[in-house]
């Protein structure tokens, strides 16, 4: 019961801060002028995206060369965590081997497991691919597609996935077509007379360039983080042998 | 002229609270992950009530799924109880 003393003194404290506060602050009534071009333009207005999701077209058209950069931290963040864990050829084929038996989880959470994952993987497409027009996105849909490896690395094994064909290296082979992807796609407009990331003249059916954006971001943030679960699932015994150092 | 919306968001952000505060407290690491996981989806009800779907999209998958899983990993790594 000692834990509870401090928590309530929180809990009072925020409520009565709030119960003090909340009558001086006036409610925000009228949507600012920002929020209101958006609003208007997404899909209708001069300046549109032909998108109906106002998100999307902030993310990926208007204020496009953000998330541009934004892709590239990522880009960058994967790389690092990818350099801390190098291996060589060798050290990568004893990676891949099972030194030993690993108990496994019971029949039960195998085949539950088997059903979640093609749950997740259809949920995660329609979330990316269907992000110009609902909530969601690339980043959305790809962080969703990362669950489905960790849940099979948890249930089954790392090795498990190795042998059905996702290794390290394809997850990073498609990681870097998203990423490719992406670069392109902003790149393609200055063919045509527009400007980098351009998005609506160029691409002139629904959503525009978004659905392409869509895509490459979610391969390349799914197979991503699926690169790095891989690396990080390796045991330790391993990692111990291959550096050389000692328990 | 208190809204329904408005009483779910109160409870569902006491139940983050609560469980953030367990969260850090706790000294079995496992357990706290788990209250870290609750607070996750306290929080992204929340977000729900405030009209933020894309936001709960991302926030689901990366608080429940992925950042705990990260944390098991390390806690397997390292040790299961934090030595003060």
């Amino acid at each position: 019961m000692k834990k509870l003393i401090p928590i309530t003194i929180i809990i009072l404290i925020i409520f009565g801060l709030a119960y003090v506060m909340s009558g001086k602050i006036e409610p925000q009534e009228n949507v600012r002028a920002l929020g209101k071009f958006y609003l208007e333009n997404s899909y209708f207005g001069d300046y549109s995206a032909k998108s109906p999701e106002v998100v999307t077209a902030i993310l990926w058209d208007y204020r496009g060369v953000d998330t541009l950069f934004e892709t590239s931290v990522f880009f960058l963040a994967i790389i690092g965590s990818l350099t801390l864990f190098r291996l060589n050829k060798k050290q990568e084929k004893e990676a891949k081997e099972r030194i030993e038996k690993v108990e496994e989880l019971t029949l039960v959470i195998k085949t539950v497991t088997k059903v979640i994952v093609a749950m997740i993987l259809a949920v995660s497409a329609s979330i990316a691919l269907h992000g110009h027009l609902t909530p969601g996105g690339g980043f959305q849909g790809g962080s969703a597609l990362a669950v489905a490896p960790l849940l099979i690395i948890a249930a089954y094994s790392k090795y498990a996935l190795e042998k059905q064909g996702l290794d390290k290296t394809r997850a990073l082979i498609l990681r870097s077509i998203g990423l490719i992807g992406i670069a392109l796609i902003a790149l393609l407009p200055l063919t045509k007379g527009g400007f980098i990331m351009q998005n609506q003249p160029i691409f002139p059916w629904l959503g525009g360039s978004l659905i392409f954006y869509n895509f490459f971001e979610y391969l390349a943030v799914g197979a991503g983080f699926t690169a790095v679960f891989l690396l990080l699932a390796i045991p330790e015994k391993v990692f111990k042998k291959i550096l050389g150092v000692g328990e | 002229m208190i809204e329904i919306h408005l009483l779910m968001l109160l409870i569902t952000v006491l139940i983050g609270l609560i469980f953030s505060y367990l969260a850090i407290i706790e000294k079995d690491l496992l357990k706290a992950i788990g209250y870290s996981a609750i607070q996750a989806i306290a929080y992204a009800i929340a977000f729900y009530i405030l009209m933020a779907p894309d936001i709960v999209l991302a926030y689901i998958a990366i608080a429940v799924g992925i950042y705990s899983a990260l944390l098991v990993f390390v806690v397997s790594k390292t040790g299961r109880y934090e030595v003060v």
